[in-house]
């Protein structure tokens, strides 16, 4: 580890592109949100420093063979102290350029989308409130800045999905993904506890370094699936992978930014961050493989059914998230990384195509966006074409490369299953990025006359201004550069990744082929269904209502928690404990009391002052009394 | 020395008396107002000599030492160590916004209600700063009064109700630490609380003097079976008696436990210490799942009190440095956001003149600042990293984990819930179909006084905790190096034979409870 020296130009430039966003959110906020402009400039010029510092970052220390670390302290806890500041190395210098590439890019993008919205300075500050914590959340030196940038991103997300005041279901929306992102966060906080006083230090560093040497193996295991809930939470792994698509309810370009290319990220994110304390625990890898599995499979089912076209891409994103985790599980620290920086691009493509579309339609379900005719919207549809290109793994874009590495890793395991289940997911991807494509391109009933839909309208348009439809296609065109591009860039990431020295990764031409293969069945499928000339454009799912209404309702994994909270937590639990308060505790005090008064009001027969009252008692005492002695 | 030179103390707790005592000359309202928050801001300068506080020091400083009642060996002796001074600081930093937020709150009675902000705020810096027992009861019971008034003449509609439910509630527990008080005087032959943290105590002492103290306090705090009070106190009082009731009042019964029950009966404490956890860890999770079936914000924000409690009570149970610098953050913490939070409720109260949630929807979009400030504080009360109940909590976390892992995981649920039943709240408040709110102004100059200075200290502990660290860390120490001393293996002494015929009676009492 090199600590760089503070005042060297890094740390300024560094600090600068941390804390300027931040800055941005500030002053927007609470001073210029009035006025739009200002806060525009504002936001932009920070987002674009930022930008120009991560890029400039990256190729200036494209050779570094050391991490690069700055800290200083902040607070002590346990045996050790907790310092705040960063940390860069390959993984982190990529991360950066990623979530400093989409912000800047989402933020020109929201120049069109948000164009005449009432609350856009506000939007603005809280795209900036979000770009800082997902900056200080990637360069976060130890585990509990990290932990705080992660919360704080928590909170940005929950702004933005709630942002439009009059959509309470937004709001509703926000608060349970702040909820369920929390609950796997405490089991992430108590990792950190337990790392913390068994280890005594929380440095990122010090954490891959000495945990599997320090710690015994049950407590690392033990650790590593503590911190490993967290991720479950941020990146909607199963169990709780029902947030996002409810996340789906904020403006489009935010489920671009937040709920697609970076912040749900981060959950894979942290694993690569603390791969080296992942990967000597072998348990941790085979439970990080399961829930990778499970959920990538689970969230392509539900995908094959929607009809709402930022549903689709939600599912698609948990399960691409499941797919990353399973090549993280199946040992490949590069394979999940690489798709994690090619699905980053994809992804923001695919949803930032969406909302030119929505924008323009005011309808989220896609049958009707090509019944309007979307397919005379030229550059969006090229470019969600290339995007779901990626995403179902055709050849020569960027998804086909990682999902290969991530293959390849899986090939490497003992048991055969996980690669068949992986096989099996990228057929399912094939097939409904393919059916939406299909359907867009083929509408069934071309309407002539536009009608409006307002019941799915994400909010007041301005107009359709050419202005916006240009800054929105400048985005697009961006990223679907990216996406042809950054497949070819493999090599030179696995050897930036791994120090220049790069691992032997086994190439199988039999996979290779299958893998084509598998695609190509899937995309066949769905033109079949879909794209071939008279296709009644209904999946074979329709042949199975029961399976379709499984994955339509989500695998009832939501009415289950609904249930749950419903009926245990509130109807039970809180219910039970409210009438326990009113009636048990209190009812006991106030009975005491009660009958503190009543047992006054009995005495005062005693003191009425009539003598016959009085003379009974004394007799009835010394009756009592003699009784006593006369017996015992 | 500063403390040499000038009784800081002393001028705390006797400065507002004299302000008390002015307010009778005033007829105006306004006036009294206006005096009220004079007094209240040269009581803030007044305390700023504290900040020449010596740091790493673990001894009480600026002490006040004067013979009272020389025969019963009493004695006026005040003075704070890293513990107390926080206290002092907080109680002295909560009057002037008890007094700005009940400007327009308060109509009747103007005059009495701030002579009762006053006085309380007298007793309680004397509750803090006392070291003598006698001293410190005397100050305990004096601050119960102008409590009592607040609720019972300013309150809600069922005040009388609350009102004595709170005084005789309190009062129970204090008489049991009145038997205590005297039997410690009998065991320990003397009044003066640093020395009897020296002394060694048979184990049968210990168990009977801790259980006594232990129930007094628990009732303060308040601890699970005995909180029924709070709730009614809270929604009754008008705003200045809730927020000097969470800020204040309930610390008072945290700061017994750390200034009496651990220092002065170690083995006591020790033989408890798995019963109290219980009983804290049952706060947390009970007052969090009541708070998530309440309609009315300030029951909500009472029980959530509840909660918070509970982990200061866990912190100081658990034994360990964590623990108790956890708990003094969260005594801290607690003070500042739940403090906030009722000033917010009493804000809000002001436009919709109702409680219930269901009056106060969708305040978001006309009032942003105020939804903006109820949003820090929210996420402050339910441990937000960032804010200041993350450090505190985390602290506290950390002395659960160190003392045994279950007790740590057992309070997780506590956490989630405050989430939940705060975000529950927030959202309606944020994001509700509104009812009426489209006339209501956003926060006035009156309001941003008040809330933030409070806003400030969230994020300034929450972002820089270090200054606190410092100065309750040795005495923090000190103390936990007090509970290692051995237990005495022979009976309390017999009483001195100076003392009166009083003492001699309730001191044969007490050795029969020592039994």
């Amino acid at each position: 580890m090199t600590a760089v020296a503070p005042g060297s130009t890094i740390v300024w430039l560094t600090l600068a592109a941390m804390g300027l966003p931040f800055a941005a959110f500030l002053a927007i906020f609470f001073v210029t949100r009035p006025r739009l402009l200002p806060s525009l400039v504002i936001s932009l010029a920070c987002s674009a420093f930022s930008l120009a510092v991560a890029w400039w970052l990256l190729i200036h220390l494209r050779g570094i063979d050391a991490p690069l670390m700055f800290q200083a302290l902040w607070m002590h806890g346990g045996q050790a102290s907790i310092g705040f500041g960063f940390l860069l190395d390959p993984l982190s210098l990529v991360m950066l350029a990623i979530v400093t590439s989409i912000s800047f890019l989402v933020q020109v993008y929201s120049l069109g989308y948000m164009a005449g919205d009432p609350g856009m300075a506000k939007y603005y500050s809280f795209l900036s409130l979000f770009a800082w914590s997902m900056i200080g959340l990637v360069v976060a030196s130890n585990l509990m800045q990290l932990y705080i940038f992660w919360e704080l991103v928590g909170l940005s997300s929950y702004l933005l999905i709630g942002f439009w005041h009059q959509k309470f279901s937004a709001s509703q929306a926000g608060k349970k993904a702040f909820v369920m992102t929390r609950l796997g966060d405490l089991g992430f906080f108590l990792g950190i506890i337990v790392l913390l006083l068994n280890l005594g230090d929380l440095s990122i560093l010090g954490l891959n370094s000495q945990a599997a040497a320090k710690l015994s193996p049950a407590l690392l295991t033990a650790s590593a699936v503590l911190v490993f809930c967290g991720v479950v939470g941020k990146s909607a792994q199963f169990p709780l992978l029902t947030w996002l698509p409810d996340a789906m309810e904020g403006p489009t370009p935010v489920s671009a930014l937040l709920h697609s290319a970076t912040m749900v990220a981060a959950g894979v994110y942290l694993v690569s961050r603390l791969y080296p304390m992942y990967a000597a625990s072998a348990d941790a890898l085979a439970i990080m493989l399961a829930i990778g599995t499970v959920t990538m499979l689970l969230a392509s089912t539900m995908a094959m059914v929607a009809r709402d076209i930022k549903q689709v891409w939600a599912y698609s994103t948990v399960s691409q998230l499941g797919f990353m985790l399973m090549g993280l599980g199946a040992g490949s620290y590069f394979a999940g990384v690489f798709h994690l920086t090619t699905h980053a691009a994809f992804k923001a493509l695919l949803f930032l195509c969406s909302g030119v579309f929505i924008h323009h339609f005011g309808t989220n379900d896609f049958f009707d966006m090509s019944r309007q005719g979307a397919r005379h919207l030229r550059i969006p549809m090229v470019c969600i074409t290339i995007a779901g290109a990626a995403l179902a793994g055709v050849f020569p874009l960027a998804g086909f490369f990682s999902k290969e590495a991530v293959m390849g890793s899986l090939a490497e395991l003992d048991q055969g299953i996980w690669l068949w289940a992986g096989l099996l997911g990228a057929l399912l991807t094939a097939y409904y990025t393919f059916r939406l494509l299909f359907v867009m391109w083929r509408p069934l009933q071309p309407l002539q006359d536009k009608q409006s839909n307002p019941g799915h309208d994400d909010h007041q348009h301005s107009g359709h201004s050419s202005f916006g439809y240009g800054v929105m296609s400048a985005a697009l065109i961006v990223l679907a550069g990216f996406t042809i591009a950054l497949g070819f860039l493999g090599d030179k990431l696995i050897a930036f990744l791994h120090w220049q020295r790069p691992p032997q990764i086994p190439h199988h031409t039999w996979l290779l082929v299958t893998a084509i293969l598998v695609v190509l069945v899937g995309i066949a499928l769905a033109w079949w269904e879909f794209g071939r000339r008279g296709a009644a454009q209904e999946g074979f799912l329709r042949r199975f209502p029961a399976l379709e209404t499984l994955f339509a309702r989500r695998w009832y994994l939501d009415d289950l928690y609904r249930r749950l909270t419903d009926y245990v937590v509130y109807g039970v639990f809180s219910r039970l404990c409210t009438l326990n308060d009113r009636r048990v505790v209190d009812g006991a005090i106030d009975g005491v009391c009660r009958g503190t008064v009543g047992a006054g009001w009995l005495l005062s027969f005693l003191q009425s002052g009539l003598l016959q009252y009085n003379l009974f008692a004394m007799v009835l005492v010394i009756a009592l009394v003699g009784i006593y002695f006369l017996l015992l | 020395m500063l403390s040499a030179q000038l009784p800081v103390l002393s001028l705390l707790i006797f400065f507002p008396l004299a302000g008390c005592v002015a307010l009778f000359w005033l007829g105006d309202e306004k006036k009294v107002r206006v005096f009220t928050l004079a007094v209240s801001l040269v009581e803030l300068a007044l305390a700023l000599p504290l900040l020449g506080f010596r740091l790493g020091e673990a001894g009480f400083q600026f002490v006040e030492h004067a013979p009272w009642v020389a025969s019963w060996g009493l004695a006026y002796y005040l003075g704070v160590d890293g513990i107390s001074v926080l206290m002092v600081a907080l109680t002295v930093a909560i009057l002037p916004l008890c007094v700005l937020c009940s400007w327009s709150y308060i109509a009747s009675r103007v005059r009495e209600f701030h002579f009762c902000l006053l006085f309380m705020t007298s007793a309680c810096v004397g509750v803090f700063a006392a070291l003598d027992l006698v001293l410190f009861y005397v100050f305990w019971e004096a601050m119960l009064i102008p409590m009592y008034l607040l609720i019972a003449v300013w309150g809600g509609p069922e005040r009388r109700y609350a009102s004595i439910k709170f005084f005789l509630y309190t009062l129970a527990g204090s008489t049991l630490l009145l038997v205590a008080v005297v039997a410690l005087r009998i065991a320990g032959g003397t009044f003066a609380i640093p020395e009897l943290m020296q002394k060694g105590y048979s184990f049968d002492f210990q168990y009977w003097v801790f259980l006594a103290m232990a129930i007094a306090f628990a009732i303060k705090v308040p601890m699970f079976p005995f909180h029924t009070w709070l709730p009614a106190a809270h929604v009754q009082a008008p705003t200045a008696g809730s927020v000097l009731l969470a800020s204040v009042l309930l610390k008072m019964g945290t700061y017994g436990f750390l200034r009496f029950c651990l220092p002065i009966t170690p083995a006591g404490a020790e033989h408890f210490a798995g019963l109290m956890i219980i009983i804290s860890l049952a706060s947390i999770i009970y007052g969090g799942a009541v708070a998530l079936g309440q309609s009315d914000i300030k029951k909500i924000i009472a029980y959530s009190s509840v909660g918070h409690m509970g982990f200061v009570t866990l912190g100081i149970f658990v034994f360990n440095l964590r623990g108790a610098e956890g708990a003094l953050f969260q005594m801290l913490n607690h003070g500042i956001t739940t403090g906030a939070l009722f000033m917010m409720v009493g804000a809000a109260y002001e436009r919709s003149h109702s409680r219930e949630i269901s009056d106060n929807l969708g305040l978001g979009k006309y009032l942003p600042a105020f939804m903006g400030l109820w949003g820090l504080f929210a996420f402050s009360s339910f441990g937000f990293p960032g804010t200041n109940s993350f450090v505190g909590e985390f602290l506290v976390f950390l002395g659960a984990f160190q003392r045994q892992a279950w007790v740590g995981f057992a309070a997780v649920p506590g956490a989630l819930l405050a989430a939940a039943y705060m975000l529950r709240l927030t959202q309606r408040m944020a994001w509700g179909e509104p009812s009426s709110v489209s006339g209501w102004p956003d926060l006035n100059f009156r309001e941003w006084a008040y809330l933030l200075p409070a806003a400030f200290f969230v994020l300034y502990i929450g972002l820089m905790p270090g200054v606190f660290y410092k100065v309750m860390d040795a005495s923090l120490q000190n103390m936990l190096s007090l509970m290692q001393r051995p237990v005495a293996h022979y009976d309390a002494p017999p009483a001195p034979q100076k003392s009166g015929g009083l003492l001699q009676a309730a001191g044969l009492a007490g050795r029969e409870g020592g039994r």
